[in-house]
């Protein structure tokens, strides 16, 4: 990761202060750094100057103890020497280098001090090195001629005097008589620069962190309104629009913070709109899922009504005759019984009697059957126990019973094959009883007079889950059924009949009692030719979830 | 003593009133759906005519129209199970009694008589 990337990920106020703090030491250190490398010249220079002084000084003073071996004399040099506190040691020698005074001693290297004395000797003038002793020390060893005017010391000799003749003065000589030498301890300079660049560091440091305090105090000042201003839109972010920064500046942060707070006052009002319309949505939603029940629950109600109307009319004339022919053959048989005259009675007679009764026991068997069967199918139309064992061909047969009336009436055939091998299936009698009748019905609507509805059951092991399947057929061969509406026939409320004749519900009502019992119900038709509905019911089906059980037996049922 | 037709579909019923309208002294003949009562009427002649009027293959008033003008040789007891509008178009085109179903038997002497004493007045 480069330096660049690397500072995407940091504050503002970090990369400010770092990076600051990077260029001010760096400009102290290179500032520092400079002075102190002249001042430590500098330093040198004034030492080898004060040095150079001093050991000419000495030299001069040093004639007369050289030209005449002194000893005593120079060592009072000697002693002045020391009141320096820079001398570390002093030598004088005369010509043959012989030392005539010393004070301190230093242990030199003698390659580097050989090299010094063979310059001064061969150039018989001043001059200096830095020599480092044993120890490691450095030091400023100065070396010097002592001389003597010997020319003047022989006009003396000669006694002349007075006057000053150039040409004698220029013909005086000197003579070297011997050799001073000084060391100059480097160690206090040294420390001077020591002491300089430490106090170089410490005002570098001071500075510096002076620096940093102001630096991150005016980046705070900066950043603090932006930070606000961050973390007032994270806020935002995360849904709270009543947030707002108060930021009362006149700079372009102080607009950002404006500008950010109407944004924030118009994201809430769009929002409160939005959850405003959403709600009234809700509850318009609501109210119309509500009208849309009501009215379905009507229409499925009304579908039932006019379902039990189509068999009422069947019920009525299946029980209307048996019921004439009880109370007509009680009443006849009764009035003959009352004008009877035991004696008179006929073995025919008794016959007849034994007929009629016959007849109106017969009549009065059929009534209880009609009565059962209406018994039956009320009771599980009404039952919500969806499981129960359900002999499909009997709910066909007596399906039958309430529609045969009216076929007979149309005059179309129903002509009904039942396979005598169908197991049993668990569902709903009285369900399927809607089914079936609404389908003999709708073949019934659409067949023509003399025409035939075939209704077979067939037993097929190979369909289904476990336990096969029971295959239901419901053909006629009436008009048909249009192409483009084949597929909205199980659509609610699609119907094509006149209005009052038809609710157009069966179909739709038909498909999901098929589904509820986990089968299916298709649909062949070709237009004038006929219509064939086939159900598939599996023997055992897979239960659908208790849920949908109870919601569509609240729903139709 | 009146020659009478009776048209219906249920068994019961037929022999039921061929029982009591011979037993009072009527002579009955019986039919079990419309084509066969309008070949009856045409066949012979008839007093009374005891129609339903819901039967298979022809109601009350597709026999009516098929007889055309033999149906004024005779009355008609029109019998049916409910009110419907099939009773209203009988009675566009004839007189009719009409008895509903399941009827008494002394009803439908009183009935009879009724229609028997038009028969005498015209
Ligand atoms: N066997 C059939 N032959 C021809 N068309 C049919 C047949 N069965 C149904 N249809 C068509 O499907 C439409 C819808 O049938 P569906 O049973 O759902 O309603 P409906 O019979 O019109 O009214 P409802 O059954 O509620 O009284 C019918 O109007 C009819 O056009
Ligand atoms: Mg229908």
């Amino acid at each position: 990761m480069s330096l660049l990337q690397h500072l995407h990920g940091v504050s503002i106020r970090a990369k400010f202060v770092v990076s600051m703090s990077i260029m001010l030491v760096i400009s102290m250190l290179i500032v520092s750094g400079f002075l102190i490398n002249r001042q430590s010249h500098g330093y040198r220079r004034e030492l080898q100057a004060t040095g150079e002084t001093m050991i000419k000084i000495m030299a001069m003073n040093a004639e007369s103890g050289v030209l005449f071996g002194s000893a005593y004399e120079l060592n009072d040099l000697m002693i002045v020497l020391k009141e320096f506190g820079t001398v570390e040691s002093g030598i004088i020698m005369n010509r043959d280098d012989s030392i005539l005074a010393q004070t301190g001693h230093l242990c030199f290297d003698t390659v580097q001090i050989a090299a010094l004395r063979r310059e001064t000797r061969e150039s018989n003038a001043f001059g200096f090195e830095y020599i480092t002793d044993t120890t490691g020390r450095e030091y400023l060893v100065l070396a010097a001629p002592v001389t003597s005017e010997q020319q003047n010391m022989s006009r003396e000799n000669l006694g002349i005097t007075g006057g000053v003749d150039p040409t004698l003065a220029s013909s005086r000589s000197k003579e070297t008589i011997g050799w001073i030498e000084l060391g100059l301890s480097v160690e206090n300079v040294d420390q001077a620069i020591a002491t300089a660049k430490l106090v170089a560091m410490l005002v570098t440091l001071i500075v510096v962190i002076a620096t940093i305090i102001v630096v991150v105090a005016v980046v705070s000042a900066v950043t603090k309104p932006v930070t606000e201003l961050v973390e007032a839109t994270d806020q935002l972010r995360r849904g709270d629009f009543s947030t707002r920064v108060e930021i009362c500046q006149r700079d372009e942060i102080g607009q950002l913070a404006t500008t950010f707070n109407s944004m924030a006052e118009s994201l809430k009002q769009s929002r409160d709109e939005i959850e405003q319309y959403n709600r009234t949505l809700e509850e318009k939603i609501i109210e119309r899922t509500q009208q849309l029940e009501e009215a379905q629950t009507q229409l499925i109600q009304s579908e039932k009504m006019s379902a039990i109307g189509q068999l009422a009319a069947g019920v009525a004339h299946e029980l209307n005759n048996p019921l004439g022919g009880i109370l007509g053959y009680a009443q006849f048989t009764l009035e003959k019984l009352r004008k009877n005259v035991p004696e008179k009675t006929t073995p025919k007679d008794i016959e007849s009697y034994t007929r009629y009764v016959g007849d109106i026991e017969t009549q009065a068997r059929r009534c209880k059957t009609i009565v059962q069967n209406l018994l039956r199918f009320s009771r599980s139309s009404r039952s919500t126990e969806f499981e129960e064992e359900v002999d499909v061909n009997q709910v066909i047969a007596e399906t039958v019973t309430f529609v045969e009336h009216q076929f007979r009436i149309s005059e179309i055939d129903l002509e009904v094959n039942l396979a005598d091998d169908l197991p049993v299936i668990s569902g709903n009698a009285g369900q399927l009883q809607q089914v079936f009748t609404n389908l003999m019905i709708n073949a019934m609507h659409a067949s023509e007079k003399g025409t035939a509805v075939r209704i077979n059951t067939r037993y097929s092991p190979a369909l289904g889950e476990f336990g096969g399947a029971l295959e239901l057929r419901f053909a006629d061969s009436g008009h048909g059924i249009a192409e483009e509406n084949l597929k909205k026939i199980f659509e609610p409320f699609f119907t094509t009949k006149e209005v009052g004749k038809g609710t157009g519900l069966g179909l739709s009502v038909s498909y999901g009692i098929v589904k509820e019992h986990g089968g299916e119900i298709t649909v062949t038709s070709a237009v004038g030719q006929g219509t064939t509905f086939t159900i598939v019911l599996p023997v055992q089906k897979i239960a659908p979830s208790t849920d949908t059980v109870t919601e569509l037996g609240e729903k139709h049922y | 003593m009146a020659k009478i037709l009776v048209i219906d579909d249920s068994a019961v019923i037929r022999s039921l009133l061929t029982d009591f309208l011979t037993d009072i002294g009527h002579e009955v003949e019986t039919a079990g759906d419309g084509d066969e009562g309008v070949r009856k009427a045409r066949a012979d002649t008839y007093d009374v005519c005891i129609c339903d009027m819901h039967m298979p293959k022809k109601n009350g008033y597709q026999l009516l129209t098929d007889l055309g003008d033999r149906k004024h040789n005779m009355q008609f007891i029109f019998t049916d199970s409910m009110p419907d509008h099939l009773g209203e178009r009988i009675s566009e085109i004839s007189d009719y009694c009409q008895l509903r179903k399941p009827f008494d038997l002394t009803q439908l002497r009183t009935v009879l008589e009724h229609t028997l004493a038009s028969v005498k007045v015209q």
